[in-house]
């Protein structure tokens, strides 16, 4: 079995998760349990790190897709950053360019909340 | 040889019976006096034929009425008091048996019947006698019993020798003697007296001192020098002889009944409620495996934990986590049921892990009212596998503790409360798991229907489509539209998720597809529009991607546009291309930014051009080191195979896609539609 790890961790008021491994329909429960826990704590300004992020499947897109609108109507948002080629392709494929801000540093994503 | 005879004996054994009774019957018409001794010997032996037969065929007869041992106590005694009251009346209208010497037609036919009479009888009583003696034996006491029947017919024969010598008497005796000893030694196997119930033993107790005094009597009166004796020793010694070691049988058998019985008296009640546990735990090892309601059977455990425990009540309860559910109560209200729960189990977990036995009343100090408070209550824990899934509570009004027995028997009905319940789990987990199989099933059928049955197919136009469901459905979809004006729309989509959900989804789609591609002919704008439609009926983590397009099947030109679906493969020449023009996923985002986003392409085809669209069943397969088949390996196969008609083409693909993922299980479905135009424009 594929396996996958989630961390979350606080930059200034920016609260970054780092995903690990593969995310498909199996593991995308943890990284929900991550979201659920950052709503109760009132974190709406999130960067997700993919930069040991193997794979994604729809279903590990859905996650994104079922919290980015709480996040957005609360004065935050959720960036990436650090995207592998072949997971970008994924996104790019479903146009989530033009839906997400999608950043090569994590550095970048945090700054442009600050600002 | 043996067992022939006994075969013989058995499945003839009435016919046997009737045969010999009408012989002896005719035999002492026509000889009514056995004066010489070979008329006597005759005589003698067809009597006791008779005797034999009738006792075979009473004995087989008396096999079905083993269960109840004091009816064949009874039906033996009504027969002793039958002997009595004729041999009684005999006496007293006969009067002294000197009196009457006349030979007469009527008084034969009279003494035979009065015969019959008595040799029904003691073949009857003999036979309760045989049952009796084999009833509840552990070891076949057959030996015995045989012994002392081949003695019952030495004493019978022994009174043939007596007819040429007189003085012969003293074998007579000794076997008589002898009988009687072996009587009184097979009387003790009195087993089956220990299993009555205690209310039969009493009844057991009077009905044996009655007949055993009234065995002695018949005794006593064939014995004395009467009429009846008269009629019975005139007509077979051996008979006589016989009829009185019935009686003696009768006598030394009922009074060690009596005996027996009245030492088992204070035993009764223990050996009673024994018994009930006994039958009470096989009757729940059959309900356990019946009845599948588990409140069902904790009513059943309740009851008979009551009954068989001498409590006044009993509750069960079920715990899961930390949650107590009262399962069922017998004999207390469900109110005090559960307030004494609490009290016992408090907060702390898993304080009784094995049965315990509580002083309630030092407990609770403090009755309200005049309420009645439980002395003691046993308190046996639901363990399976080390897990304590509830508690079996029985309790008792009454001073004196529950015995070591008493506490066992509770642990045995709540362990079988324990596997009852763990069944129960088991049984529902098992319809847990056929209902979703089921609906997997269900899902399968809807995008069986969903999909189309014939291709459109024309000289220009070439197309092959095939489709592979995962083992969990999927949901992806195609569809081609006859437009009119030569116009062709097709749509190859894919709703994320898999299961009943998508495949409802995946109905839903296919439906807008099908009444929008006839009102909107332009596939940017018919995507909007899907997308516009599908807002609000799915879920937020649901999307869909999808490639609608149009060909002109006489011009060759292809309009199409893609919402966020893999891109189309379009094979020209030597030459492969990616076509993906810029669109978001369907219901991934229902802003204006959806329609400004969506662009469309048009593409003229050129003879031998082939367009291929595919779900990412396809690119995203995975081989077993988790790499993705992706797109250079199909774009490759596409150039290779491009000569080949379509359907080898979809299998090359295929094979290609089995060989390369195959330690790795689908996980996704497939989707092909590969079209090829053949006209020179």
């Amino acid at each position: 079995m594929a396996d996958f790890n989630v961390n979350l961790r606080g930059v200034g008021s920016v609260s970054v998760i780092d995903v690990k491994g593969y995310l498909d329909a199996h593991t995308a429960p943890e990284l929900e349990n991550v979201f659920n826990k950052l709503l109760d704590g009132r974190q709406y300004k999130v960067v997700v790190n993919f930069n040991e992020l193997k794979y994604i499947s729809s279903a590990g897109l859905g996650v994104f897709m079922a919290y980015v609108e709480t996040m957005r109507e609360n004065m935050g948002d959720i960036k990436f950053s650090n995207m592998k080629e072949n997971v970008y392709n994924i996104f790019d494929l479903l146009g989530f360019p033009i839906l997400y801000e999608f950043y090569n540093e994590e550095h970048e994503a945090v700054q442009k909340f600050n600002n | 040889m043996n067992n022939q005879i006994k075969n013989f004996a058995r499945s003839r054994g009435l016919e046997n019976a009737i045969l010999v009774s009408i012989l002896l019957f005719l035999f002492n018409l026509i000889f009514p006096l056995h004066d010489s001794t070979l008329l006597a010997i005759i005589n003698e032996i067809l009597v006791f034929l008779t005797v034999f037969f009738l006792f075979n065929y009473i004995h087989q007869f008396l096999k079905s009425k083993v269960d109840s041992p004091l009816t064949l106590v009874l039906n033996g005694g009504i027969l002793a008091a039958l002997i009595f009251f004729i041999v009684s009346i005999s006496k007293a209208i006969l009067g002294s048996p000197d009196n009457n010497k006349g030979v007469g037609f009527f008084n034969s036919i009279f003494s035979i019947l009065l015969i019959f009479v008595f040799i029904g009888s003691v073949d009857y009583i003999f036979s309760t006698f045989r049952e009796l003696f084999f009833l509840r034996q552990k070891k076949d006491p057959k030996m015995f019993f045989n012994t002392m029947l081949v003695f019952f017919t030495l004493s019978y024969f022994s009174n043939i020798f007596l007819l040429f010598d007189s003085t012969f008497d003293y074998a007579r005796d000794a076997f008589y003697v002898v009988t009687i000893v072996l009587i009184f030694l097979n009387s003790l196997r009195v087993a089956w007296i220990a299993f009555l119930p205690k209310k039969q033993k009493y009844y057991l107790l009077i009905i044996s001192v009655v007949l055993s005094i009234l065995y002695g009597l018949n005794f006593a009166m064939i014995g004395d020098n009467n009429v009846m004796r008269k009629i019975i020793f005139t007509f077979s010694p051996g008979l006589h002889t016989l009829i009185n070691l019935v009686m003696i049988y009768g006598s030394i058998y009922l009074g060690i009944i009596f005996f027996t019985t009245l030492f088992h008296l204070p035993t009764a009640e223990a050996f009673d409620s024994k018994s009930e546990e006994v039958s009470s735990l096989m009757d729940l090892t059959k309900l356990i495996t019946q009845v599948f309601d588990f409140k069902e059977l904790a009513q059943t455990i309740t009851s008979i934990t009551t009954r068989v425990c001498n409590s006044d009540s009993a509750w069960l309860i079920t715990k899961r986590g930390k949650n107590i559910e009262l399962s069922s109560v017998h004999k207390i209200g469900f109110v005090d049921a559960d307030r004494i729960t609490n009290n016992l189990l408090g907060t702390g977990e898993n304080d009784y892990d094995t049965i315990e036995i509580i002083q309630y009343d030092l407990m609770n100090q403090n009755p309200k009212g005049n309420e009645q408070i439980y002395k003691s209550i046993a308190i046996a824990p639901l363990k399976v596998h080390g897990k304590i899934n509830g508690y079996l509570f029985a309790a008792r009004y009454r001073e004196n503790d529950f015995d070591q027995d008493e506490k066992k028997s509770v642990q045995a009905f709540a362990d079988y409360a324990a596997v009852a319940l763990e069944n129960a789990k088991l049984i529902e987990e098992s319809i847990e798991k056929e209902r979703l199989e089921k609906e997997l099933d269900v899902a399968r059928d809807i995008q069986k229907k969903i999909l189309p049955n014939t291709i459109p197919c024309s000289d220009e136009l070439k197309i092959s489509a095939l489709f592979v469901p995962a083992f969990e459905v999927g949901g992806d979809y195609y569809d081609f539209f006859e437009l009119g004006n030569d116009c062709l729309g097709f749509v190859v989509a894919d709703v994320s998720g898999k299961g009943i959900s998508s495949a409802f989804i995946m109905a839903e789609v296919k439906g807008v597809f099908e009444s929008l591609s006839k009102i909107i002919s332009n596939p940017r704008e018919l995507l909007i529009k899907v997308n516009d439609t599908l807002k609000g009926s799915l879920d937020k983590k649901n999307f869909v991607t999808a490639i609608y397009g149009i060909i002109n099947k006489k011009s060759g030109i292809l309009n199409f546009a893609r919402a966020g679906h893999t891109p189309i493969l379009l094979c020209s020449g030597e030459k492969i291309d990616r076509l993906q023009p810029a669109g978001v996923g369907l219901a991934l985002d229902y802003s204006p930014g959806f329609a400004s986003s969506l662009k469309e392409m048009e593409i003229q085809l050129k003879n031998n051009d082939i367009i291929l669209c595919y779900s990412d069943g396809i690119t995203e397969a995975k081989n077993n080191k988790e790499e993705d088949f992706g797109y250079e390996r199909l774009e490759s196969l596409v150039l290779k195979n491009r000569d080949k008609n379509l359907d080898s083409i979809s299998n090359e693909i295929m094979k290609e896609l089995s060989l390369f993922s195959r330690n790795h299980s689908q996980h996704d479905d497939i989707t092909l539609v590969i079209f090829k135009w053949n006209k020179n424009n």
